[in-house]
């Protein structure tokens, strides 16, 4: 099978302190890949650096086939990206940003109104398309920041805590697009603080103080530390404490 | 090429979604404008005189007299003493003091020759300066009188060298004239280098710089679509500029109009290349717009806008050389009174290439994709 995303020994140093230490794991196409770890475990500087905005202290990786070291302006051709700070302008309408995101990424001039008439329709949100994106709700702001990171239809989506601080009935939702793109044949790859998001990942990777600790189903990560949800294998992981 | 037409349309629609920024984008200039060329003036008026009369005689009232008849001075009175002379000046109530001494008509006829002093507040410099020259010129004026009266003027005996000035490019001395070329293109460093830094650093602060950077745009796309909005924007201050300053302050534009533009969209482009630049190393809003203060208030001082940078002290004539706003004041004034052709300012023409090109690569360098 194809690998999105490919590293053997990946490290961040920031000085002396090692943000990201020697991590190697594949992710396989179309794969919900989900990535947890405490505040300060190193997730969003494996992200970026996979995304192409960081450079590896040290270490190999590959994202859709591209070396992130060589060729990080190829990677971003393929990839969408959702960051943790929410990150379309507030100061343009839906359409705007959605047109704007279309035409930064290459979609043809032609093909832009029909992309943001599927968006709108898709999201449910074809009354505020001509808003300014500051006056919608979080909710609906993740879901289309969501959306416009997919607009070049990338082979892997990146993001970063994207439900932070919104409802669990608007996480259901989001989750549900998720699922919509990955079954599209996306892969997706999700940082989250959220145990019940975990247990929507095909695989699930753990990360503790700059180390990967963990890697597998969420089945059999239950399985192997002999517990009954993923609440209980983070912290037995992450707090290093046994949740008996 | 298509990114850079998007990025342009996005600032655009960005700047009419914040009309204030724009208004005082458009107005403060323009008020400025107004305001340093009426304000900024070198030309002394009102000045206070006071006069120690020693002598009290037909010539020294005369002498006086030709004080009263002019604009620039305003008589304040007789004092008795020099002593008086000194408190005058001490307590601001005389900018300058003109002390006649004792047998002055006597000595002028007998001897024709005497003198008289003129005590000056010196704490302005150059205004002190042009009261001086003021003074001069009457007492040069009243001896030329004299002379006239008293000497029996024989042709060809008397040798008579009279100097008539001339004032060229700026005969009537405006100092308008003088200022509205400068001030229109210290502006143009104001909105092209201050905002367009300031623009791209909150971009940083907002994160949509982050999200720009995992998008495929180009570094040259990113600088030329943001770098286009601005151009445009200075363009059509420098047309207000330009209208203004001929009809409202009547300064002539002797030289060529489409000289004038050439100049100012590579003004305009330098302008952003420093913003550009700016924006690469400051971190946050607060940091660039520090820098960018720092660097504005050192090229307007040293540029020329108010003081001549011929008589500028070496080290600062050798700042000069890498100010831009020295040479495109230099243009400025050259093209707009003189009516200087290309190949009179091409020395300024290359300084200004030179630099914007030098920015340009500078900043591109510097801007990374990278965090």
């Amino acid at each position: 099978m194809e690998k999105a995303v490919s590293t053997h020994q990946l490290t961040k140093r920031f000085g002396d302190f090692i943000a990201t230490n020697a991590i190697t794991f594949d992710v396989a196409q179309g794969e919900i890949f989900g990535f947890l770890g405490a505040n300060g475990a190193g997730k969003t500087t494996a992200m970026r650096m996979l995304c192409g905005l960081l450079k590896p202290s040290s270490g190999e990786a590959t994202v859709a086939g591209f070396d992130v070291y060589r060729q990080s302006e190829k990677i971003k051709q393929n990839i969408g990206y959702m960051s943790q700070r929410f990150s379309l302008y507030e100061d343009l309408t839906v359409r705007e940003n959605i047109r704007f995101y279309g035409g930064i990424y290459g979609l043809h001039r032609a093909d832009i109104p029909a992309k943001t008439h599927q968006i709108l329709q898709k999201l449910g949100i074809e009354s505020v398309g001509d808003s300014l994106v500051a006056s919608l709700p979080l909710g609906w702001k993740q879901k289309l920041a969501f959306s416009v990171a997919l607009i070049h239809e990338p082979k892997i989506v990146f993001l970063d805590e994207p439900t932070g601080g919104v409802d669990p009935i608007t996480r259901r939702q989001f989750w549900d697009l998720i699922y919509e793109a990955a079954h599209g044949g996306t892969t997706v790859f999700v940082t989250t603080h959220y145990m019940d998001e975990a247990e929507y990942c095909n695989r699930v990777s753990i990360m503790v103080d700059g180390k990967m600790q963990a890697l597998d189903t969420p089945a059999g990560l239950k399985t192997t530390y002999d517990v009954d949800s993923m609440d209980a294998v983070f912290q037995i992981l992450a707090r290093g404490t046994s949740a008996k | 090429m298509n990114r850079i037409r998007y990025m342009v349309e996005k600032e655009i629609q960005q700047l009419r979604r914040n009309p204030v920024l724009l208004r005082i984008m458009i107005a403060a200039p323009i008020m400025q404008l107004i305001l340093l060329s009426y304000a900024a003036n070198y030309e002394v008026k009102n000045l206070n005189i006071a006069v120690v009369d020693g002598d009290h005689t037909t010539y020294s009232q005369r002498l006086v007299s030709k004080f009263r008849y002019l604009d620039n001075f305003k008589m304040t009175g007789y004092l008795p003493g020099d002593k008086q002379a000194r408190q005058a000046l001490l307590a601001g109530d005389a900018d300058l003091v003109l002390v006649i001494p004792p047998h002055f008509e006597r000595d002028l006829e007998k001897e024709g020759n005497t003198s008289v002093q003129l005590l000056l507040n010196a704490i302005d410099g150059s205004k002190a300066g042009i009261a001086n020259g003021y003074a001069t010129a009457i007492v040069r004026d009243f001896n030329s009188d004299i002379i006239a009266e008293t000497k029996v003027v024989t042709p060809g005996v008397v040798p008579q060298l009279d100097i008539e000035n001339q004032y060229w490019y700026n005969p009537k001395l405006e100092y308008k004239t003088f200022m509205v070329p400068g001030v229109l293109f210290e502006l143009l460093l104001l909105v092209g280098g201050l905002v367009s830094a300031l623009n791209i650093v909150r971009e940083k602060e907002i994160g949509t710089m982050e999200q720009l950077n995992v998008t495929p745009i180009r570094k040259h796309e990113f600088i030329i679509g943001k770098s286009i909005p601005f151009v445009v924007i200075g363009l059509v201050l420098f047309t207000i500029g330009l209208l203004l300053g001929r009809f409202l302050f009547q300064v002539p534009l002797v030289g060529s109009v489409a000289l004038m533009y050439v100049f100012a969209v590579l003004f305009l482009i330098l302008c952003v290349g420093l913003g550009l630049l700016i924006s690469t190393l400051a971190e946050n809003q607060q940091q660039a717009l520090f820098v960018s203060f720092f660097l504005l208030v050192l090229f307007i001082l040293l540029s020329g806008l108010f003081a001549s940078t011929e008589n500028m002290p070496v080290w600062a004539q050798w700042l000069n050389v890498i100010n831009p706003l020295k040479y495109i004041i230099e243009v400025g004034r050259n093209v707009m009174l003189k009516g200087s052709t290309f190949a009179d300012v091409s020395r300024q023409f290359g300084a200004l290439a030179g630099m914007a090109i030098g920015l340009l690569l500078l900043a591109s360098w510097r801007y990374r994709k990278t965090v």
